[in-house]
């Protein structure tokens, strides 16, 4: 028996004939913040849905502190969940919203449950709108209402389904802080679904990257972003230059061939010969002068001022690739230049089909 | 959340109300009007209404009206409901109000103000005798003009509301865009709203004719009873020579037209409404 | 582009729609100008000012007690028609029960299809099966005309609310019974008012199932009016009349007062 706060076991959702998830096993630590990450329509939200109890489970399990709970109604999971549009309750005060779950699931008498609201808004710090309606409050404290009633019954696991998605960009950021506080706070599991990757990574204790309906591949935020595994891993955890290359294992130290005569150098063992793809994220391209004694010859195609970075988009051969520079120093579109990337930081990912 | 049971739990009140006592009545009476007595069917109740002079004459009657009816709503119906769409919100609402009110008092007390205006020594035939239009004693009571008058008054809001809510969906940029090509202002109605409103036009048109085909209390009221239509003559079937048979082939026939005509409407609003 | 519309157009514009309005609303008018005669004709404009057919309706028996039937009735059936119309309309948006599309057309057809035809029919069906018609009788036809206001009113005011709620008040530990209880009711409230609001108008001003459903002893006041108006008009017809629209008048302006008619029209 593990003690995992939530657990699937080779669950699977078919919408009529479309298998939607196709066989997804996770376990969820107690205290641990899981990010479910992928792009639209792949299946995050059903998984989260379903753990909810609101998506019917077609076949496996899932199991919540210990209890199966798959053909559970969601009223009796022990859960709580935040949605996208925050979902609050419009005829109600906020105090009203965040003391719905306690009477609702008869958590503890009716003084204990008032101080229990009382304390979870000034968590939020939001004890002085307590007698406001959702619609007097701006997004971000609609968003913390929401939370609020969400972490008030201490629920085995805590379900977010996009609950930053609804605010502009610096309020994200802000949220994103109060929630990585909240989760210290509270220790409650956590799963979080997102389809943005900078979100996932800087939030969880892990990150499963889900694809089609499976789980494409999962780990710490530091391994998903430094190591992807597949294609599909590398171009979403951001890493945009894939290059389908010849490894050629010459005098023990493998190397890259991207074009007769230029090969970018590879860390010792980490592939054999042969056709492979490989993968590294734009800032770690190094761009030196043509005239410099190391790095592959290349050619600037186009430069793209960002402000504090430079983009360019590099071709070498037939390859085409993308560097973000510091705009210490600067080159031309047509420009010739020699391209280093240091050995460490190229992932072999696995052979090409083609 | 299994099989939903509360959905037809609640529902079930709703759906045994309207099968029990909408659908079954109004499938015995349609039934009615094609069996014999014995229970066998029998088209001769149709035949009957199809083929006696008094009886296609107030089909011909109930048709012409309805076509005149129409077509005043739709005339009337299109310049007022642009204008409406062009004014503010709030106004807009409160027209919206006024022209439905007449539809929300009852039909025995607008029939009753329009029998006081157009009646012997009425207002409107007063004006008319005033400019030298009709002789003395002139009313208007008992016309058609009446019945049209009348039924336009009541059925106008159907046709306003169905083509308000067509243009009120309309980028308003068309317009500007319009305008911005040469377009003058009038042509610009003419030639981006007008086609932009014909679905809502032809919906409302649909639902005037069916609604001014199937009453009966204003037309008989104002209308007398040497202009029956089709409604009304159901109901002095059903009521004064007791022929129940005949009286329901007579709905029989009204229902199909009806029918025949909403199939399109409800396409034409589910195309404008999704 | 409302800035580029000529004036000509605009003022055309203006009287056009005054005029539609006095069409539409000329014929309320009268009646209520009608209902002050101090004469003993029905005469617009009326002859002299007084309240006399007032005092006259309101002391006559004919006039009281249909007024009071049919309020009864309207009453009545507002209870019944929100009832039954507001589970109907929960239950078509949730979309969860087979044929929800065919089921909506259905519900709304008492609308559009004749009335006199379903008039016709009841009363045949009623007959056979209960025998006399009754108050009873006329509650059942009003009713059955009154639900599909109530249920679009309520799909209306449903349609705009988040779709998440049920489904969140079921994860805060909410079971299907008290969810609908506690969130979805609540969040239906303007549109059950509507459409209570139409029921209510909708009966008491009826009068074509009236004619066929009630029975002799019964007099509801739109039937009273109809059958003076054949009869030997007054100017006490137009005093009844007249307290009708007032009462329409005030409903409309009770629902703007208790929910925003904004909200309700929608």
């Amino acid at each position: 028996m593990t003690m995992a706060a939530v657990e699937l076991n080779c669950v699977t959702k078919s919408f009529g004939d479309v298998q939607v998830i196709k066989g997804v096993s996770l376990a969820i630590r107690k205290g641990e913040f899981v990010s479910l990450l992928g792009p639209s329509g792949c299946g995050k939200t059903t998984l989260l849905r379903m753990i909810a109890g609101l998506e019917k489970v077609t076949t496996g399990s899932i199991i919540i502190g210990g209890t199966n709970s798959t053909r559970l109604p969601p009223e009796r999971r022990d859960i709580a969940m935040v949605f996208q549009s925050y979902a609050l309750l419009p005829h109600l005060t906020v105090r009203e919203n965040v003391m719905f779950p306690l009477r609702m699931r008869r958590l503890g008498r009716k003084d204990e449950q008032q101080r229990r609201v009382d304390e979870v808004l000034e968590m939020v710090q939001l004890g002085h709108l307590a007698n406001r309606r959702p619609r007097e409050l701006s997004g971000g404290q609609q968003q913390r209402v929401a939370v609020a009633r969400a972490v008030v019954s201490r629920p085995q696991v805590l379900l977010l389904d996009e609950p930053l998605s609804n605010l502009d960009a610096r309020l994200r950021e802000s949220m994103q802080e109060e929630l990585i506080q909240l989760h210290r706070q509270t220790g409650l599991t956590t799963v979080f679904v997102t389809h943005d990757q900078e979100e996932a990574l800087s939030l969880s204790d892990r990150v499963v990257l889900l694809n089609e309906g499976r789980i494409e591949q999962e780990g710490a935020p530091t391994d998903l972003y430094s190591a992807p595994a597949t294609p599909f891993s590398a171009s979403f955890m951001g890493s945009s230059n894939l290059l389908d290359v010849q490894i050629e294992a010459a005098k023990g130290a493998p190397c890259a061939t991207l074009a007769p005569g230029s090969a970018l150098p590879l860390e010792p063992g980490c592939a054999a010969a042969g056709p492979a793809t490989i993968t590294f994220r734009q800032e770690d391209v190094q761009l030196l002068p043509a005239d410099a004694e190391e790095g592959i010859l290349a050619t600037v195609e186009t430069r793209l001022f960002l402000g504090s970075r430079i983009r360019y988009v590099i071709t070498a051969g037939a390859h085409r690739f993308r560097c973000l520079a510091s705009p210490g120093h600067s080159f031309a579109a047509g420009q010739a230049i020699r391209v280093r990337i240091p050995p460490g930081r190229i992932r072999v990912i696995g052979r090409t089909l083609a | 959340m299994a099989s939903h049971r509360e959905d037809w739990a609640i529902a079930a009140p709703g759906l045994l109300l309207l099968l029990l006592a909408f659908l079954v009545p109004v499938g015995s009476i349609l039934a009615l009007g094609v069996r014999t007595e014995g229970g066998e069917f029998t088209p001769a109740y149709v035949i009957r209404f199809l083929t006696e002079p008094y009886y296609l004459g107030i089909s011909w009657r109930t048709i012409k009206l309805s076509v005149v009816i129409t077509l005043v709503c739709a005339l009337v119906g299109f310049p007022f409901a642009y204008i409406m769409a062009r004014v503010g919100p709030r106004l807009r609402l409160w027209l919206v109000i006024l022209i439905t009110l007449p539809l929300m008092t009852s039909v025995v007390v607008r029939t009753f103000g329009w029998m006081v205006l157009l009646g012997r020594g009425g207002l409107v035939p007063d004006i008319m005798r005033s400019l030298g239009l009709v002789r003395r004693n002139y009313t208007l009571m008992h016309t058609e003009v009446a019945i049209v008058v009348g039924m336009v008054q009541i059925l106008f809001p159907f046709m306003v509301l169905s083509i308000l809510g067509v243009i009120l969906r309309m980028d308003p940029r068309l317009e500007e865009a319009a305008r911005v090509m040469g377009c003058t202002f009038l042509q610009s109605v003419r030639r981006v709203v007008l086609p932009v409103a014909t679905p809502g036009i032809v919906a409302g048109s649909l639902l005037v004719f069916t609604l001014s085909a199937s009453y009966f209390i204003t037309p008989s009221l104002l209308g007398g009873a040497r202009l029956p239509v089709l409604a009304g003559s159901i109901y002095e079937t059903a009521t004064r020579t007791q022929d129940w048979p005949f009286a329901a082939a007579q709905s029989l026939i009204l229902f199909t037209a009806v029918l025949l005509l909403l199939f399109p409407y409800i396409r034409l609003t589910r195309k404008a409404g999704g | 582009m409302v800035e580029a519309v000529p004036t000509g157009v605009r003022a055309a514009a203006v009287i056009f729609m005054l005029l539609v309005l006095a069409f539409v609303l000329g014929p309320l008018v009268v009646v209520a100008g009608v209902s002050f005669t101090a004469g003993d004709y029905v005469t617009f404009p009326p002859e002299g000012l007084s309240l006399r057919w007032y005092r006259a309706v309101l002391s006559a028996d004919v006039y009281t007690h249909s007024a009071i039937t049919s309020l009864r009735l309207a009453a009545l059936v507002t209870l019944a028609a929100t009832v039954i119309g507001t589970g109907v309309a929960v239950a078509l948006h949730r979309r969860r029960i087979p044929g929800t599309g065919f089921l909506s057309a259905l519900v709304l057809s008492p609308l559009v299809l004749p009335t006199i035809v379903f008039a016709l029919g009841l009363l045949m069906l009623w007959s056979s099966v209960v025998g006399r018609t009754s108050f009873y009788s006329l509650w059942l036809g009003h009713t059955v005309i009154a639900v599909p206001y109530v249920i679009r009113t309520t799909l209306a005011v449903l349609a705009t609310s988040d779709p998440f709620l049920e489904e969140a008040a079921r994860t805060m530990g909410a079971g299907p019974w008290r969810t609908l209880f506690h969130v979805t009711l609540p969040q239906c409230l303007p549109g059950i008012a509507a459409g209570g609001f139409f029921a209510f108008n909708i009966s008491f001003d009826e009068a074509i199932l009236s004619l066929f459903l009630r029975s002799p002893d019964i007099m509801t006041l739109p039937i009273q009016i109809y059958t003076q108006l054949e009869f030997s008009p007054d100017p006490s017809i137009a005093a009844a009349s007249a307290l009708m629209i007032a009462l329409t008048i005030f409903l409309i302006v009770a629902i703007d007062r208790l929910l925003g008619i904004q909200r309700v029209a929608a």
